[in-house]
């Protein structure tokens, strides 16, 4: 065979390597999952984090016994925060905010738009139960004046006013302030606020960790074929396709 | 399963005792060798060396003169021309596998002409020319503020710089950048287009120019650590964009005191799911239903309390009454690591005497095992210290090993299951699996990376977020 022909074929392969992508078997990538070695002791931190973030107190003081894992903030407070969380999930927010000025005056004084919120789920409370008037004075005593500091407030206001202005709310444009999703909203941004005012993150690291095996997934897809783990309930292993 | 699929495989009770003993063995050479190392470190990567001072081996003959503490660089004579450049490169090249590499010169004399540069070059560089002058160099050079990578004509980049100054360059192995800084402010940055290990640069080129480097020993000018955490502050933002099944964190943290046999957390945790708002809804794990995973839960627990209180005689027994067939080999991987526990909890006890005649008359039989030398060698060595907790061999008395025999047995147990299709289901949680999982792709990146930037490091993020 002539050089001429060697060179081509040998510039056939390269250009084949340079645009395929590097092929890993199953056999090869279990070797390699294999040896990662993950300590015992850190995915019970993990989950401990989990139980305290989320709030599953007992839970939480069950694992503490049954795994001599140490949660990473005190358990005591967390029975205040889920308390405080349950409170807004059951719509008492008068109820919440008395509770989060008892564990701590100072999130309310420094979150201006967690208050807001809570003082417009209060407004929204009171409309669901129909009590109008109270509802009208409420709004033009306390919302007001913070709607005038704030033309994000503002907004929200006339949104959440509006709501009395139609005779069948659930199917208004401004419906899903009533949803159960509102107060889930509000009680997600209560708990935030209180973690962070005990120098706690306020997410679970667990959640966060599932996000970076996608991420690292997706970007290793560009340059490698490997087995993938495409459910993460059952972290089953799907082979590359061949 | 076909008759040859199950033949080819060896039995779940092998391929789990080797798992747990391989995992010992590896805890052993890691720990043993570090004792002092807070479990942090213990399972990562050994530390590249870093760049310390400058090199005065293969530095420019005689343009340049590097000081006596190999942290400064001064030109002393007039320069002739473009090829008398005095450069000196550090003593390695910069480390590969983290996120940033930096590293400052604090310029003392910009001396008559202020030629002086910082930047990075590879071992081929030739050592007379200013960095970024020659292929596959840079340099920031401090005469004219601009970038040079590799031709003789330079790019606007930053500010000059001169007498006083504090310049910095680092390398972003995450973006594959170099960037500079001058006066802890960055300059800008640019794409890194060299393969391979890169040598922190310095040169110097009019009369009386000098430099003063510092590799790290005295704090920086810049904040470092401010810009690392900025750095991955961006990558995190990528990260957090992405969207997860809404209860897959509970699902898995469910599989996983499930797996281990945590009854009771279970219990509280199923009870405590239920009242959540909205409810939880559940896919059963693949490959086990609710009824493997559930299997013999609340003996799994029960044995895990015996052994991490110490109690392995009893733990013995216990296993013979219920699940005799993981025992009945007296030479098998579990009843060797529990007869090990046993003389560790003898030790505990202070009961040397006994422990010794346990050891002797028990490890014997298990002289066939792979890592057997290595393992008794490091119980034995619990004898020989007064205090053994804070020796070499301390690792024996943590928790961490009761933890070790308490999962080899817990997963001895689920394997007893006869609706058990795979063995492996049995060794790792979900949550393991998935840890593994995402290490592994890091790794297999970084790798396809010229094995730069950073591996997956579980206790990172563990302990990201902690304040105070």
């Amino acid at each position: 065979m002539s050089l001429f022909f060697i060179v081509i074929r040998q510039l056939a392969e390269f250009q084949a390597m340079a645009s395929s992508k590097k092929v890993i078997t199953r056999e090869e990538w279990e070797k390699r999952l294999s040896n990662v070695k993950v300590r015992k002791e850190d995915m019970n931190k993990l989950v401990m984090n989990f139980l305290v973030t989320e709030g599953y107190v007992e839970a939480a003081e069950k694992f503490r016994l049954e795994s001599g894992t140490e949660p990473d903030i005190d358990l005591a407070t967390i029975t205040d925060r889920m308390a405080v969380k349950k409170a807004v999930q059951s719509g008492n927010v008068e109820d919440a905010i008395e509770k989060v000025n008892d564990l701590n005056p100072e999130i309310l004084d420094t979150n201006p738009q967690l208050f807001f919120h809570l003082q417009q789920q209060r407004l929204i409370e009171l409309i669901r139960n129909g009590k109008v008037e109270e509802a009208l004075e409420f709004a033009q005593e306390e919302l007001a004046p913070r709607g005038e500091e704030n033309q994000g407030f503002l907004e929200e206001l006339e949104r959440t006013v509006a709501l009395l202005a139609f005779e069948d709310v659930t199917n208004c444009p401004v419906g899903d302030l009533l949803d159960i999703s509102q107060r889930l909203k509000t009680a997600s941004e209560v708990n935030a606020a209180i973690l962070t005012s005990q120098s706690h993150e306020k997410d679970p690291k667990l959640p966060s960790l599932l996000k970076m095996l996608i991420w690292a997934q997706n970007q290793l897809d560009e340059k490698a074929t490997y087995p993938r783990i495409n459910d993460l309930s059952t972290a089953a292993l799907e082979d590359p396709a061949v | 399963m076909s008759e040859a699929t199950s033949q080819s495989q060896p039995p779940a009770k092998d391929l789990i005792g080797s798992y747990f003993l391989d995992l010992w063995c590896h805890t052993s050479k890691t720990l043993a060798v570090k004792p002092e190392t807070k479990y942090a470190s213990e399972f990562e990567e050994e530390e590249e060396e870093s760049p310390t001072e400058l090199d005065t081996v293969n530095s420019s003959g005689g343009f340049s003169v590097v000081g006596p503490d190999k942290l400064s660089l001064l030109y002393p004579s007039v320069n002739l021309h473009g090829h008398d450049v005095g450069v000196a490169q550090a003593n390695r090249a910069a480390p590969m596998k983290r996120l940033l590499y930096y590293f400052e010169i604090h310029v003392k004399n910009a001396g008559s002409k202020g030629q002086i540069a910082i930047g990075f070059t590879t071992s081929a560089f030739r050592l007379r020319r200013q960095p970024g002058w020659e292929a596959n160099s840079y340099g920031y050079h401090g005469d004219d503020g601009m970038l040079y990578r590799g031709h003789g004509k330079g790019d606007t980049f930053g500010p000059t710089y001169t007498t006083g100054d504090t310049v910095g360059g680092g390398i972003n192995y995450a973006t594959q950048e170099f960037f500079f800084t001058k006066n802890g402010v960055v300059v800008g940055s640019v794409y890194k287009d060299v393969k391979g290990p890169v040598i922190p640069t310095v040169a110097v080129h009019s009369q009386n120019e000098e430099v003063t480097v510092n590799f790290g020993k005295d704090p920086f000018v810049f904040d470092l650590k401010a810009y690392e955490a900025e750095q991955r502050a961006k990558q995190q933002i990528k990260i957090d964009n992405i969207t997860i099944p809404q209860d897959a964190s509970y699902g898995i943290v469910r599989s996983y005191l499930q797996h281990y046999g945590y009854e009771e957390t279970l219990k509280l945790f199923d009870i405590a799911g239920q009242s959540t708002v909205p409810p939880i809804s559940l896919v059963p794990e693949y490959g086990f239903s609710e009824e493997d995973s559930m299997y013999a839960l609340n003996q799994r627990r029960t044995l895990r309390q015996l052994i991490k209180s110490g109690k392995i005689d009893e733990t013995f027994s216990t296993l013979r009454k219920w699940y005799p067939q993981t025992v009945e080999d007296d030479t098998s991987t579990i009843c060797f690591l529990l007869h090990c526990q046993k003389f560790i909890e003898l030790v505990r006890d202070g009961k040397l005497e006994e422990a010794i005649m346990y050891g002797r008359s028990e490890f014997e039989k298990f002289k066939k095992l792979s890592g057997f030398d290595d393992l008794v060698k490091d119980c034995a060595a619990l004898l020989a210290y007064e205090q053994p907790s804070k020796s070499s061999v301390g690792y024996l008395l943590q928790e961490s090993q009761r933890e070790l025999v308490a999962d080899a047995v817990n997963a001895m147990v689920l394997s007893t299951n006869p609706k058990l299709k795979d063995a492996s289901l049995c060794m790792h949680s979900c949550l393991e699996r998935l840890i593994r999982q995402v290490t592994a792709c890091f790794l297999e990146k970084r790798s396809l990376n010229g094995d730069q930037g950073e591996a997956f490091q579980l206790s990172r993020i563990l302990k990201s977020g902690k304040k105070g």
